[in-house]
């Protein structure tokens, strides 16, 4: 049996991230080298804000990526992970999935809510709030390996983006999760 | 707001993604994983087409994006770049046993 975990594709590589919102420069190292430690396979998911919004896309909050075609890209790709998830569950594998919790696609606990973001793009501060609830593609991912039978792999969210980020909180919650 | 991006990617395959971790992080490169093998036909190919995608995006805004290959995908890759306009990446061989 082999212990797996597909991991939101920014963790893998930054400049996917919107811009300003790299932290590093390749690589959310934190992330890697822990499962790297407790010998798990990486599984990198495609990012579908890159493909759909392009590497010069706004920041942006769930109500405005919540529309039925962004939807259908993300099933697209839903689509991929969940064949490569049903193939890892079929083998008898440990599967667990990270996201990242301050993103409107990939939040597991947690993604970006603004309902009055809209027009001009000159929002001088970021007045939105992360409120309970899952990415858009985990929403997708979910439904296409529940249509397979299969439920959604256990799972936490990065939240190095949080206001009030704690490193060794966020190192106990991966640590429980990949135990 | 400072972003510390390299602006550099490595497209790399999966059976090299362990020997090939800890040079491309050092010297700041993000990673795109080519897809495992075992996969059918048809779910390979789509995979490689939304990779390149995501590279076809990368090049458009002039990122550095090379390959580090160990060939299981490099005609399918190839082929899905093509049909994007993209041509052939330049490969990332300095690592040990590839060159």
């Amino acid at each position: 049996m082999k212990r797996v975990a597909f991991i939101a594709h920014c963790l893998l590589n930054q400049n996917a991230k919107v811009e300003g919102g790299a932290k590093r420069p390749g690589m959310w190292e934190p992330v890697i080298e822990l499962l790297r430690e407790r010998g798990y396979v990486i599984r990198q998911m495609p990012c579908p804000e890159l493909a759909f919004g392009g590497a010069r896309r706004f920041w942006g909050v769930r109500e405005q990526f919540d529309t039925p075609l962004y939807r259908r890209h993300c099933r697209r790709l839903a689509k991929l992970v969940a064949t490569v998830i049903e193939q890892h569950t079929a083998d008898g594998d440990d599967v667990v999935l990270i996201g990242v919790d301050s993103s409107p696609t990939m939040g597991i606990d947690f993604t970006p809510s603004a309902p009055h973001w809209a027009g001009k793009p000159d929002i001088a501060e970021d007045d939105s709030t992360l409120v309970p609830g899952d990415g858009i593609f985990i929403e997708e991912l979910e439904a296409e390996l529940a249509e397979r039978g299969l439920p959604l792999p256990r799972s936490t969210g990065i939240r190095h983006w949080f206001a009030d980020y704690d490193p060794a909180e966020e190192l106990r919650r991966l640590e429980s999760l990949l135990a | 707001m400072s972003d510390p991006r390299s602006r550099k990617v490595a497209v790399v395959a999966d059976s090299l993604l362990e020997t090939a971790l800890d040079e491309l992080a050092h010297e700041g490169f993000g990673i795109i994983q080519l897809p495992p093998g075992g996969l059918d036909r048809k779910t390979t190919a789509a995979w490689l087409e939304q990779t390149a995608e995501h590279v076809a995006e990368f090049r458009r805004n002039d990122y550095e994006v090379v390959l580090v290959d160990d060939g299981v995908h490099t005609s399918g890759l190839m082929a899905a770049l093509a049909v994007l306009g993209v041509g052939p990446l330049p490969r990332y061989d300095t690592l040990p046993g590839l060159s």
